[in-house]
């Protein structure tokens, strides 16, 4: 046995050994006597890092020989293991490319010798043909698959243009060669069929290639590289190679010849989902794209039609489809004969139809592989993209295709007889229920995409869809009704029995759940940050039918959620898209009801949840609609919730009575409450709204109830009891008289500080503080302070600060009280970190100033408490963690105040404030020091292992460095070493990011030591230090690439500021080298990098010289010192 | 469950636990769990179907022990939670105004915001307890009052340690300690300010 010492010993002699000087004869001898595999391998890896390290000190013809070398070795030696065999290739394809921008070296001889090796007809030969094509691929896509070979960006890009304009063409017909040849044959055996297989992946990688467009920077050639998803966009040099319409045909057959085969199904099909979105300046014409494209749906729909596909067909051809959709424009894709259209959007229905049914058997099946949901993905993707542009297709021309898409979803998602959820091939699968954790996303967003594509093919078939909802949903509230009454009934007669058979109503329930979601969808879209609006084909639907439609009968129906629809006489003459959302209120009625027939433990928490989403999505859009939004506004839209109406206020008191009664009910049902709460929130998150809102009386009894802190509301959690409060604050700024608005203070805002003076100045609250029912008293205060600091707007700000200051205060003062108690502390910070970060860009001077006052003296509490402290419990450590990650936190939001700043010399609050003390002068930038500074000592490396600790700590002193260098110097003397240690610690031993920052931290830290002209701070003396870091990361470290700019800039400042230290180093460096080639090749490099800076000075021009050189340096010698 | 025992540390009529809706938790608050008073670490949800309702899954931390205890409960349930009390006696409560805290000037010190916090807190005595002496594995603690306790037992462990060495190098420090239920155990050390 090998022990691990031995291993590692064998290990460095490896890594030694691939570092050696000139190893060639060396491994040539090992290639050719050794029997070893794993030595053959080290040998090839010696060689390839070998040759670019030395390039430069190479004879070209032995560079050449040792290509030839390598090449000859490979086709000798056909039993090779496949992993030493690669590696060869991988030497030779490095070569190759190092060699491709050397003019004095011509490597283009390999392709002639690879065709010769593919006209040889011998299987072996053409597969080892194929593996040099495919290393030399993979080598120059510049992608992640590149070796690291320590050049830059810039080279490896610019090795890419020109192998993709020359030879990856000639690899590109090659192949095509080698496929034609094979599709022609009838029978192959196996050995023919694995080189068919490999080519055709060949050409898969060929086709996928990410073409590096021209001038691009190198700062966006990484970000470029990594964009999945790559799209077929050749240069015009590659026309004629692919318009040729037979290469299209070619991959047709190819896919026709294996589709059974799964894995060459995969290639060939993404074969063809790659020539389905070519684009970009290889079509001449416009012309010329429409013939491609024609000939493209063709050879498709002679694919696709008429078979029965496979599974491991589906994602490709759901691909294929969807890029024909994505890059084709509309007017292209019209102009193709219109049978061929027709009959291409007949197929793309037929498909998303039939994977959908798959994809919910899939579902059944509980399949780990989900293929034909992602399938079934990609087309209803594909449906969203194909509709939103409809000005290209006449009114109408998708409708029967909607139709089709919507009722295929639906029938999926609903139970027997209506549907075929949870039917297999043998009936009905009986499904176990599963325990569902909280991480389980809710369907709704899960199935976000799905759903917005069905909701809107809904929309373009509105005069279907919205009356199949209606009626779907009207059965299922009766069913639910009976069977709940039915329920009740059973328990009336024999209480106690226990064992119900809920499989009725969870079917129910499952069905109005995705009734509910379909219709939310249908109705309104997902908005963030803008205006909602009623989807413009859901008006005119409504519009259109106004003039056969019963104003009052429409509102009746809307009135009475408590009475089924059709009793209402009249009720087909009503607007369908009022009586849609009537349905939904009538189920939620029958739940209300329910609730209070004492059934709640019967009901679905998941369908409660459901009710509230729609309700806030609806109100959002529909309530109290905007008239100057629209060109034109359906009548009995705005005659039901239009503004001053009353059916606007009937339904404002509806919804509150409903999230009254959620709040008491489900305060054990965390989500549902959360969700309830946001439909509080939207209610009276904009004035017009919350005017009507506060008129309920309801809305000021849950006001008062809310702060008296009884049952039920205080179950609540804590979120929720802040968006709560958030919402209780914001009602507050609803439109109403001055006596009125008095009172609402009075009974929401007051008795929160009432409560809290009267605990805190209590004679004996020291003793009593700890009690339980005191925490909890504080805790709650906290919590709500934290949702009141949430409701913060620009018209409010003023009377919440001054009322938040208030209290600010006296937290300090708990601090103090509670320093023994980590989850209390926690929380009051967190106070302070949602009110800066809420409150700060509102602020003006003198209340900023207060504000930063408060932060300070809070700092200076929480580290007088917990310096030099030490605790038992295995916590601790957590709680410390939490506490100073709010504290950067803080600091940050308030550092935030020097780049994002709204206020206006206090214009808000004027009128506010008499007679202000404005000679203070103290800046953010104090604050936020003079708190780093209580922070730091807290700081410990082991804490900074956290990586969101860390991360946040390394932004902070950044930002720091950045906005105020100038103060840097002027710190005390312990916070300037710490702060130096910290950046020197994070270039060494964090993480690159880390890194990264502190090395832009550098940049502004040495620009103000050369402002200053002091060169005896130690500000002086510390850069002078960094500048050997710099220097040493640069120089001898292998270093990420990515690093080099920001590196780059620091070294450079540094070495304006130190240009003696510089020289001196470069001098050590020098004298160490015992090789006088190397020594010359190095003095060479420094002296071509400082060339263009002499004598180097803070002038952007020179900068950027002196960066620009730096690369090259990098390219140059980057390699040649970490030989060491 | 000794409920109504009467600690010479406890406040009479102060229950040792109070009942609390499972849903109103929260993580790093307290619970009882299999008969120990727990630091919550963990809390999730989780429900059987669709359409079930919910279920809180606890795992807590015992805070004398730092064993770890788990639960599952439908979350409408009632939990204990246990009173925790750090540092048996707190001092008397004394209410001198306040201009600096610690030296450092405190703008905003006067005048006294409004309602007239009690700042005096700032200026109270030591929330922890100061240490006179350790024989035979007990603590001698000073209380507030004068009085001495000697009742409370050394901590095992690195804690332990550490209070032995301070205080065999003439350190002055403050103990914190944690009572809950029947238990009392000292939980933090810090060095006395000078």
């Amino acid at each position: 046995m090998v022990n691990n010492e031995q291993r590692q010993h064998a290990e460095h002699i490896f890594l030694s050994f691939r570092k050696s000087k000139s190893p060639f004869a060396v491994c040539k001898h090992i290639l050719e006597t050794s029997k070893v595999d794993y030595v053959l391998f080290q040998a090839a890896t010696a060689i390839m890092e070998a040759v670019v390290r030395e390039w430069i000190l190479l004879e070209k013809s032995s560079i050449e020989s040792l290509r030839t070398f390598l090449l000859t070795y490979v086709l000798q030696r056909p039993n090779l293991q496949k992993y030493v065999r690669e590696q060869i290739l991988l030497a030779v394809a490095v070569i190759v490319k190092r060699g491709s921008l050397d003019k004095s070296i011509d490597c283009k001889s390999i392709f002639h010798e690879v065709s010769q090796l593919i006209s040889s007809g011998n299987p072996t030969v053409q597969t080892l043909a194929c593996s040099i094509l495919t290393a030399l691929l993979s080598e120059f896509s510049s992608s992640s698959k590149t070796s690291n070979i320590g050049l830059s960006m810039e080279f490896h890009g610019n090795c890419k243009r020109i192998f993709q304009e020359g030879d990856l063409r000639q690899i590109f017909m090659l192949t095509v060669e080698v496929l034609q040849e094979f599709s022609r044959r009838e029978n192959l055996n196996a050995q023919m069929s694995s080189v068919f297989q490999r080519y055709l992946a060949l050409a898969n990688q060929v086709l996928s290639w990410n073409f590096l467009p021209p001038n691009l920077g190198r700062h966006y050639i990484a970000m470029f590289e990594s964009s999945q998803n790559v799209m077929l966009k050749p240069t015009e040099l590659w026309r004629e190679t692919l318009l040729d319409i037979r290469v299209m045909e070619l991959f047709f057959t190819v896919h026709r010849k294996i589709r059974e085969d799964t894995d060459m199904a995969q290639d060939s099909l993404q074969c063809l989902a790659q020539l389905a979105s070519l684009h970009g300046p290889v079509f001449p014409d416009e012309g010329s794209q429409v013939d491609y494209l024609a000939h493209f749906i063709e050879g498709l729909l002679n694919t696709v039609n008429g078979i029965e596909i496979e599974d491991s067909e589906a994602m490709g051809i759901s691909s294929v489809f969807s890029n024909l959709i994505t890059v084709f424009p509309r007017n292209v894709l019209t102009a193709i004969p219109n049978e061929l259209f027709s009959s291409f959007v007949n197929c793309l229905t037929h498909l998303t139809c039939s994977f959908g049914r798959s994809a919910a058997l899939e579902e059944v099946l509980d399949k780990d592989d989900m293929v034909y949901m992602e399938a079934y993905d990609k087309l209803l993707e594909s449906w969203l993209t194909l509709v939103q542009d409809d000005k290209h297709f006449h009114k109408g021309f998708f409708t029967q295709h909607a139709v089709q898409v919507f009722n295929s979803y639906i029938q999926c998602h609903l139970a027997a007889p209506d549907g075929t959820r949870n039917l297999t091939a043998n009936g009905v699968a009986s499904r176990e229920e599963e325990e569902i954790s909280e991480l389980q996303e809710d369907d709704r967003d899960q199935f976000s995409d799905q759903l917005a594509s069905v909701g809107m093919l809904g929309r373009i078939a509105a005069e279907h869809c919205i009356p199949l909802l209606t009626s779907l949903l009207e059965d299922r509230v009766t069913r639910l009704h009976g069977q709940l009454q039915r329920h009740q009934q059973q328990l009336l007669a024999s209480p106690g029995s226990g064992s119900i058979d809920n499989k009725v109503l969870d079917d129910l329930y499952e069905d109005i759940h995705w009734l509910i979601l379909v219709t939310g969808y249908l109705l309104a879209n997902d908005t963030q940050g803008e205006t909602p609006l009623i989807p413009p084909e859901v008006m005119e639907y409504s519009i259109k039918h106004s003039t056969e439609v019963d104003i009052n009968t429409t509102l009746q129906i809307l009135g009475s959620p408590g009475e089924k629809a059709s009793s209402i006489p009249g009720y087909n003459r009503t607007d369908s898209v009022i009586r849609l959302l009537s349905a939904i209120l009538r189920v939620s009625e029958v739940e209300s009801r329910a609730i209070r027939a004492d059934l709640t433990h019967l009901l679905s928490p998941q369908m409660g949840k459901d009710i509230v989403w729609f309700l806030k999505r609806w109100a959002k859009t529909y309530l109290l609609v905007d008239e100057k939004l629209y060109d034109q506004i359906s009548l009995p839209f705005n005659t039901a919730f239009g503004a001053d109406t009353e059916g606007s206020q009937w339904i404002v008191g509806y919804l509150l009575e409903k999230v009254i009664s959620n709040l008491a009910v489900w305060s054990s049902e965390q989500d549902l409450a959360n969700d309830t709460v946001q439909l509080l929130v939207t209610l009276v998150e904009r004035r017009e709204r919350a005017n009507l809102v506060i008129q309920c009386e309801n809305w000021w009894n849950l006001a008062k109830q809310f702060a008296r802190r009884s049952p039920p509301l205080h179950f609540l959690s804590s979120s929720v009891q802040r968006t709560l409060m958030k919402a209780l604050v914001l009602g507050g700024f609803a439109h109403m008289d001055t006596d009125t608005k008095q009172q609402y203070w009075t009974e929401v805002l007051q008795p929160l500080q009432q409560r809290f003076l009267n605990v805190i100045n209590q004679e004996n609250f020291q003793q009593i503080c700890q009690e339980e029912e005191v925490k909890q008293e504080i805790t709650a205060t906290l919590e709500a302070l934290c949702g009141i600091a949430e409701a913060t707007q620009i018209d409010n700000v003023a009377i919440l600060f001054n009322f938040l200051m208030d209290f600010l205060t006296n937290c300090i003062g708990l601090m103090e009280v509670y320093k023994n108690t980590p989850e209390t502390v926690n929380l009051i910070i967190e106070v302070f970190v949602e009110v800066a970060h809420k409150q700060i860009c509102y602020l003006g001077e003198s209340k900023a100033m207060n504000l930063y006052e408060a932060c300070l003296t809070l700092l200076q509490v929480y580290s007088k408490n917990n310096l030099g402290r030490q605790r038992i419990d295995v916590t601790a450590e957590e709680d410390q963690y939490q506490d100073l990650l709010l504290i950067m936190e803080l600091l940050t939001n308030l550092l935030s105040k020097e780049f994002i700043d709204f206020s206006d010399t206090d214009e808000v609050f004027r009128g506010h404030e008499p007679g202000q003390a404005a000679n203070r002068s103290v800046s953010a930038a104090d604050v936020v020091l003079y708190g780093v500074n209580l922070v730091l000592p807290l700081m410990s490396q082991d804490l900074l292992k956290f990586p969101s600790l860390c991360n946040q700590y390394y932004k902070l002193i950044t930002f720091i460095c950045e906005i105020f260098p100038e103060k840097i110097p002027q710190l005390p003397e312990d916070l300037f070493k710490s702060l130096m240690y910290s950046l020197e610690l994070g270039m060494s031993s964090m993480s690159s990011e880390v890194c990264q920052l502190c090395l832009e931290a550098l940049t502004p830290l040495a620009e103000q030591c050369a402002k200053a002209q002091e060169t005896d701070s130690s500000l002086f003396l510390a850069t002078r230090h960094f500048l050997k870091m710099v220097f040493d990361m640069l120089v001898l470290q292998k270093h990420n690439t990515e690093m080099t700019t920001a590196a780059g800039e620091a070294f450079y400042t540094l070495v304006c500021l130190h240009q003696a230290e510089y020289s001196e180093l470069v001098e050590t460096l020098l004298s160490s080298q015992q090789d006088p080639v190397i020594y010359q090749r190095l003095a060479d490099a420094f002296n071509k990098l400082t060339a263009s800076s002499t004598p180097p000075s803070l002038d952007r021009k020179q900068k950027m010289a002196f960066l620009k050189s730096l690369e090259e340096f990098m390219a140059n010698v980057g390699g040649l010192l970490c030989v060491k | 469950m000794a409920d109504d025992l009467d600690f010479e540390t406890g406040d009479a009529g102060a229950s040792a636990t109070f009942p609390m809706q499972c849903s109103a938790l929260r993580k790093n608050g307290f619970v009882v769990l299999k008969g120990r008073p727990c630091k919550i670490v963990e809390m999730s949800t989780s429900k059987t179907g669709k359409h079930g309702h919910a279920k809180v899954h606890l795992v807590g931390i015992d805070i004398f022990t730092g064993k770890k205890y788990e639960d599952i409960c439908p979350s409408t349930h009632n939990m204990d939670v246990p009173n925790i009390k750090r540092n048996g006696l707190p001092g008397k409560g004394r209410c001198p105004r306040l201009t600096k805290i610690w030296g450092a000037p405190v703008s905003f010190a006067e005048p006294l915001p409004r309602g007239g916090v009690c700042w005096a807190w700032l200026r109270g005595p030591p929330l922890a307890l100061q240490l006179i002496g350790i024989q035979d594995g007990y603590l001698s603690l000073l209380q507030d009052s004068g009085d001495v306790r000697e009742d409370l037992r050394l901590p095992e462990g690195d804690l332990g340690k550490e209070i032995e060495q301070k205080y065999d190098c003439g350190e002055e420090i403050l103990i914190t300690v944690l009572s809950a239920m029947t238990e009392e155990a000292a939980v933090a050390i810090k060095a006395m300010a000078k």
